[in-house]
């Protein structure tokens, strides 16, 4: 179906994408910064929104987004500093030691959940990197016990919800021809906030509704209601 | 949706810790649901398996233990847990589809009323203990040294077949005994042994897809009876050829099959015989047909029931017989079938025997009935279980000839009658072991209780009773850990006895699934190349494939029907002025013969007749009703002489006037938490009465008394009206109508 509407008419999409955009900036600087930054559930699921053409389905041509392909989704979140079991410094292995965010989080192009990193991961390393800190001290008595450490979930969604991890990334990342996959990091910023600068990770986007129906809106994703609420 | 994942082990324990809801309801741990951050935990595996990928489900397959069909089954594995069940499309037997009965399996397992530990009787009452207690008790009584033997021993099952029976049967021998009662309430018993005597084999192969008629007398065969998945299959293709095929039920009351009938004739209980008997008569003496391949005496038996005679004996009108022999003349080949209520008298073999006699009368016999092969492993053969079993060990357990009793799958104290005072010949055996995952009305009377695995954590292998053209051998394989650290797998047990017995047997084996193996690959080619030595290795690979098709083909070589007729005069039921109603207490596919009514699953799925849930009910017709000033709800008294049930009626027509029938699956005692103290058991009033030619119990022959108890009961109904004020949600015709379409003037 996407394909199909974008070799068929591409030039009305773009530009009613661009038009939309336009407005929804509009909108933004005219309802003001603190009306996005902390928006109510209810606010999130009545944002208004038009009903996407057929048309309106598939990639932008120009970078308008964070990275090529993708307009970002409108929205911000301060979430809590959660209080985890270790504390896990995501800056350390993403920005210091330039790990990818795949290979812990590994099954999240090939299922719904992207899921925590088997702790035999983490000691794959960690029995011979860094042995004598106090964070992977503590790791390593979990380790020992034959237990995982009991992690606190810092991303969640409703139950009704079927969020999938996998179609996300094929879409932003395994099929979009300028993105490589040593740049996933930023695809995941997109809900996650920039993990790179954070030690324990923290919520950042507020993952309602409207947040997903105006990236849905924006990058042409789809409105069917039994997709996401099956 | 799921973001956690857990090491199996670890989920387990913690399951085993934190109950079942949380598993039933598929959420993560804790059981409280909340988006918000910090609040809930994600514990990760610790190490993985390779396959294993969270969020994404993988299907395995094993086979349905929910009734003795033995159905191949797929469940659905995420992050160690199974769940949902479907058909396995590898399978003959049902090729890939899946009773509610067999969904359901999923709530037996994480049911929260499993029982999870050891229990040993102490000062009359069960308590926890230990396994090791509990084995050292089973080896005082019946262990070498414990001076029992022979014939004292007994063990009772349900239907059993494949390595399980070869188990118990080496364990039998070990003892000494060959005391193995093998119980099922809904059986196919008589059919079996009608077949067995007039075509020589007793399980034919039935070609319901082949035939231009179906006449069924009380084989409910979309339901409960025999091989209901299959015969689903076939009814499908029955009913969507060029032309379609015709289905006409007659029984006493209407059951799912009848539901489905073209035509649907409501005899007199007893005396379906009668009516294939004048069947045959118009047949012969009406439609001309060739009589020559019955006996003189059989034609001479059949021209006693002239068509005026068999329409007063079973109160069908005499028309309705012509147009029924007619139309099995004219849509040749047909098929005749006929079991529950048919089967249910003490002349049920008579019965079903004239039912047959109509097949060889027809020419059916070689096209709709073809013949079939023995099983090519005997020993694995299905040891079907019946209701002469139960008789026979009243009879052992009330006169004293027992010492020792182990038994598993099930549970002969709901399905006795009140006449066989069972619970206190029972109790009167001094050492009972149950081998159970419930706490069932006999396993509560036991004085060792061992908790085994579910149907869903054993392995096992499973021969059908039923087989097509294509025998087949079903695997069980576990499809999630044990959720209770302590429950056993049977065959492990049965090992364990067995060793007991025969010290050094089993050395080599370390376990059940160990023994499958070594057993498989004692057959040449089936785990080894034809020619391959003893000792040569199993081929791995050809054992996964095998677990994963669920299913290992055995080659069948067909024997040759060898055609009898020898059939003798059915007696019809006396009238009886005291009781002259009939009591039908028939089985249905949801709670079947109780087995399933600790499934909340099956309690609240309505009835496929009444819609009724949760409850039990006496179904009536409208005459009967007015006739005793009642409606529907109203408690109606049903008295027999052998006990009482008050239960609310639903009154409709598919049913005979002189008849009440309650469904069996309710009234247990025990049973947990969703079974127990609900609606009654019809089983309990049953009268005293056999089939005299195979000793099944006569369970449709119990004669009772009706009257209003007088007050209001209570019985929740799904969809309160019969009439669909004319929406038209389903097409119908008036009967005038369907009357003339059957050729009536
Ligand atoms: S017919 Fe019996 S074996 Fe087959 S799916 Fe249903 S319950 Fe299971």
């Amino acid at each position: 179906m996407e394909a199909e509407a974008e070799t068929c008419h591409p030039r009305p999409r773009r530009s009613l994408a661009l038009s939309l955009w336009t407005a929804m900036m509009v909108v933004a600087l005219i309802l003001g910064n603190a009306l996005l930054a902390k928006p109510s559930l209810a606010d999130e699921i009545m944002t208004p929104r038009k009903q996407v053409p057929s048309a309106f389905s598939g990639w932008l041509d120009e970078d308008v987004g964070p990275f090529p392909g993708v307009v970002a989704p409108e929205g911000t979140y301060e979430g809590k500093d959660v209080e985890q079991p270790i504390e896990f410094p995501h800056d350390l292995h993403t920005a210091t030691n330039k790990i990818n965010c795949l290979y812990c989080h590994t099954y999240a192009r090939r299922s719904a959940v992207a899921g925590i990193p088997p702790t035999s991961k983490c000691m794959g390393c960690h029995s011979i990197i860094a042995t004598d800190r106090p964070r992977i001290k503590q790791l390593t008595e979990y380790w020992d016990k034959g237990q995982s450490p009991p992690w606190k979930k810092v991303h969640d969604l409703p139950d009704y919800v079927r969020f999938t991890h996998e179609r996300h990334l094929k879409k932003f990342l395994f099929d979009n021809p300028d993105m490589t996959v040593e740049r996933v990091d930023e695809v995941c910023a997109l809900c996650h906030g920039d993990v790179t600068k954070m030690t324990v990770a923290k919520k950042q986007k507020p993952l309602t509704m409207g947040f997903c129906t105006r990236c849905h809106q924006a990058n042409g994703g789809t409105f069917d209601c039994q997709k996401c609420h099956k | 949706m799921s973001k956690s994942e857990f090491d199996r082990r670890d989920f387990l324990k913690v399951m085993g810790v934190s109950g079942v809801a949380a598993t039933v309801a598929g959420c993560d741990m804790p059981s409280y649901i909340t988006s918000e951050e910090g609040a809930e935990e994600v514990i990760p595996y610790l190490s993985p398996e390779e396959y294993v990928i969270p969020g994404v489900g993988v299907w395995y397959a094993s086979t349905c233990l929910q009734c003795p069909a033995g159905c191949g089954i797929r469940g659905r594995v995420r992050e160690g847990r199974v769940l949902k069940l479907e058909g396995n499309p590898t399978m003959s037997l049902n090729s890939g589809k899946l009773c509610q009965m067999g969904q359901s399996a999923l709530q037996s397992h994480y049911n929260p009323d499993r029982l999870t530990t050891p229990l040993m009787r102490k000062d009359g009452a069960l308590a926890e203990a230990t396994w090791e207690d509990a084995l050292a008790l089973m080896e005082e009584k019946t262990g070498p040294s414990s001076g029992i033997s022979g014939h004292r021993f007994a063990w009772y099952t349900g239907s059993v077949s494949g390595h399980q029976n070869v188990l118990l049967k080496a364990h039998l021998e070990a003892m000494g005994s060959s005391n193995h009662f093998v119980h099922e309430v809904i059986n196919t018993r008589v059919w079996q042994a009608v077949c067995k005597e007039m075509l020589g084999q007793s399980m034919p192969t039935l070609r319901i897809d082949k035939a231009g008629l179906v006449l069924s007398f009380g084989a409910d065969f979309l339901g409960t009876w025999m091989s209901p998945i299959q015969f689903s299959a076939q009814y499908a293709a029955f009913r969507s050829g060029d032309e379609r095929g015709m289905l006409i039920q007659a029984e006493p009351s209407m059951s799912l099959t009848g539901a489905n009938a073209d035509l649907w004739v409501a005899v007199r209980p007893g005396t379906e015989g009668i009516m294939a008997l004048g069947l045959a008569n118009v047949l012969i003496h009406k439609e001309r047909m060739d009589a020559s391949v019955l006996p003189p005496e059989t034609q001479e038996l059949i021209a006693r029931y002239n068509v005026s005679i068999t329409s007063r004996i079973t109160g069908i009108a005499g028309d309705r017989l012509i147009r029924i022999a007619r139309h099995l003349k004219n849509r040749s080949p047909s098929l005749v079938l006929a079991g529950g209520p048919a089967a249910g008298h003490t002349t049920g073999f008579e019965a079903v025997q004239a039912a047959m006699m109509l097949n060889i009368l027809l020419g059916n016999v070689g096209e709709t009935i073809e013949a079939n092969a023995d099983f090519a492993f005997p020993q694995l053969a299905a040891l079907g279980g019946g209701t002469t079993d139960l008789n026979r060990f009243a009879h052992a357990a009330g006169s004293g000839q027992l010492d020792a009793l182990f038994f598993d799958g099930s549970n002969p104290l709901f399905g006795a009658p009140d006449h066989m005072n069972l619970n206190e010949k029972f109790d009167a055996i001094p050492f009972k072991v149950a081998f159970s995952t419930f706490m069932d009305e006999t396993t509560a009377r036991a004085d060792v209780v061992l908790p085994i695995a579910s149907a869903i954590e054993d392995w096992g292998t499973h021969v059908a009773a039923y087989q097509n053209e294509q025998h087949e051998i079903a695997f069980q394989q576990p499809l999630m850990e044990p959720i209770h650290p302590l429950t056993r797998s049977f065959g492990d047990l049965l090992l364990a006895l067995n060793a007991m017995r025969s010290p050094g047997t089993y050395d080599e084996i370390d376990d059940y699934y160990g023994y499958l193996q070594s057993a498989l690959g004692a057959i040449p080619g089936v785990l080894k190349g034809e020619d391959a030595a003893e000792d040569d290795p199993l081929d791995i690979q050809l054992w996964n494939q095998i677990l994963q098709d669920g299913r290992l083909e055995v080659p069948a070589e067909t024997s040759l029907f060898t055609t009898s007729v020898s059939i003798k005069d059915i007696t019809s039921p006396p009238t009886d002025e005291a009781f002259p109603y009939y009591l039908v207490p028939t089985p249905r596919s949801s709670l079947y013969d109780g087995r399933h009514a600790n499934l909340p699953w099956l309690q609240e799925a309505p009835d496929q007749i009444s819609k009724v849930v949760w409850t039990s009910w006496a179904e009536i017709h409208p005459v009967t009703a007015s006739k005793l000033g009642l409606e529907e709800g109203d408690l109606i008294r049903i008295t027999s002489a052998s006990g009482v049930l008050e239960v609310p009626v639903y009154i409709f027509k598919g049913i005979h006037t002189d008849v009440v029938c309650v469904p069996m699956g309710q009234g247990h005692t025990e049973y947990g938490r969703y079974a127990k103290g609900r609606g009654v058991n019809p089983l309990k009033i049953l009268d005293p009465g056999e089939d005299t030619r195979t000793g099944e119990l006569a369970l449709y022959g119990t004669r009772v008394g009706l009257a209003a108890a007088g007050r209001a009961g209570r019985m929740v109904k799904m969809g309160n009206t019969e009439s669909q004020h004319g929406r038209k949600i389903v097409a119908t015709i008036t009967a005038e109508q369907q009357r003339r379409n059957e050729g009536e003037s």
